[in-house]
């Protein structure tokens, strides 16, 4: 109340305390996260600006350490068999890759190995060390590049859109021949729904709270940063 | 004096890694997040740049993605190549129109959408349109949930290629198509990124500026 009343008497001065921008519009706010179990809204352009989870750190360690479990089965068992007359073939997830592959296809496949092998199995690795790794204070330098690598993943793990690629591809050829689901699918959508948890449960500001305990990373909210060219001389050396 | 604070004004960055709010020199042009350290910048560089060449890439590699064929069933030494939409119509046909309607959403409407989507969005920071900035930021939102569900198609057939390889029974065969249409999904998303939405406010902050100054000039 106080600093709204503030702000009102004198908006030129300087006592109003910023602690966030939002990030799809610009702008200003005085409050930087959301109780637990809430969200933080932008007031102008809506966007989400933090969402607290309950206990979101434990949480998404436990996720991703089911996600990286269920990984094994979903690789190595086969997803769905096809057969035709006495012939049969099995999909595993990695057999579709390899024979676009073998075709030629090398582009292709490896924007298919990328987004439903490599980004969904770095997702869970990543997110698991980020939960174990931010208990130690020791930890929080490698833990905050881990950050910065899951938030440019994020989005390139596509299990979901895989999985209706999987049920088009199962009506699709079911006039050809007969197609039958393996237990490797059920293993995968139990992954996909294990890691569209993982993505929710996840809160970054919490982890970036814990690691404000290191003397390196800043706790406050709002900080000068170092001079460009001594920071960006650590930066090459490091 | 009412209007809402913008953190560039104020001398404020936000740093699009962790979302840290730093307090930066007058005259900075980039600098290091104390917090991550990412590289920051006031905007996104060369976002509006970035987004027309990406945009124009993904729109030019669109026609060969549509007219090549992406895939081709043989069966019983017969078949021929088909295209994304000929895909979709062998759906229509065989009687699975509701799966033909989420191919048809997934790999031909989202990308024209997103890429029509994307020139509006430069347009309107191009020409500093006079347009409702909510409606702007609800096209960026649309345009960045979507982009994802193209690659659906791909999956497809890489689905398809390893299951029915069959020799001379039933084989299918991937197409040249489909290496241009994973690159528009690709191209597009990118786009998507290099698009700084804050561009949007930016506009309509300035066009405000400027009709209250022009009307207060008026009045005298």
């Amino acid at each position: 109340m106080e600093q709204s009343f503030q702000y009102q008497e004198q908006p030129e001065s300087r006592e109003v305390v910023w602690k966030r921008a939002c990030h799809q519009c610009d702008l200003l706010l005085t409050r930087s996260h959301a109780p637990v179990g809430q969200r933080l809204q932008c007031p102008c352009c809506g966007a989400v600006l933090h969402r607290n989870m309950y206990r979101s750190v434990a949480h998404t360690a436990a996720l991703s350490l089911t996600g990286l479990l269920l990984f094994i089965p979903t690789a190595t068992l086969p997803l769905i068999e096809f057969s035709l007359f006495s012939f049969g073939a099995e999909n595993t997830l990695m057999n579709g890759v390899m024979a676009l592959f073998a075709a030629g296809y090398i582009w292709l496949a490896s924007i298919v190995l990328f987004c439903s092998v490599l980004a969904p199995l770095a997702k869970f690795l990543l997110l698991g060390f980020i939960c174990w790794g931010s208990a130690w204070v020791s930890m929080a330098k490698p833990v905050a590049k881990a950050l910065r690598w899951y938030h440019h993943l994020q989005e390139w793990g596509m299990l979901d859109v895989y999985m209706l690629g999987i049920l088009v591809a199962l009506v699709k050829m079911s006039d050809l021949g007969k197609m039958t689901i393996e237990p490797g699918l059920y293993c995968f959508a139990a992954m996909m729904v294990i890691s569209s948890a993982t993505t929710v449960s996840f809160d970054a500001e919490t982890v970036w709270a814990r690691l404000a305990r290191h003397a390196e990373i800043p706790r406050k909210p709002v900080v000068e940063p170092e001079d460009d060219p001594e920071r960006s001389s650590g930066e090459g050396a490091a | 004096m009412n209007r809402p604070a913008r953190a560039l004004s104020h001398g404020f960055w936000t740093c699009l890694g962790c979302r840290q709010l730093v307090r930066v020199k007058p005259a900075t042009h980039t600098c290091f997040c104390p917090r991550c350290g990412a590289r920051m910048h006031g905007r996104v560089e060369a976002s509006l740049m970035l987004t027309w060449a990406l945009t124009i890439t993904g729109a030019l590699l669109l026609i060969p993605a549509n007219v090549l064929p992406v895939m081709t069933v043989i069966y019983l030494g017969a078949g021929d190549p088909s295209t994304i939409i000929g895909g979709v119509f062998e759906l229509y046909h065989a009687g699975f129109w509701g799966i033909a309607l989420i191919v048809f959403i997934a790999s031909i409407a989202v990308p024209v959408m997103k890429l029509v989507g994307l020139v509006i969005l430069c347009l309107v920071v191009q020409l500093r349109l006079n347009v409702s900035p909510r409606q702007s930021m609800r096209i960026y939102r649309v345009v960045s949930a979507i982009g994802r569900w193209s690659l659906l198609d791909l999956f497809m057939i890489s689905i398809l290629v390893a299951l029915v390889d069959m020799g001379a029974i039933a084989e299918v065969a991937a197409g040249p198509g489909s290496t241009a249409f994973a690159t528009v999904v690709i191209v597009t998303m990118f786009a998507v990124r290099a698009f700084d939405p804050r561009l949007v406010w930016d506009v309509y902050e300035s066009n405000k500026a400027e009709s209250s100054a022009h009307s207060t000039s008026s009045d005298h």
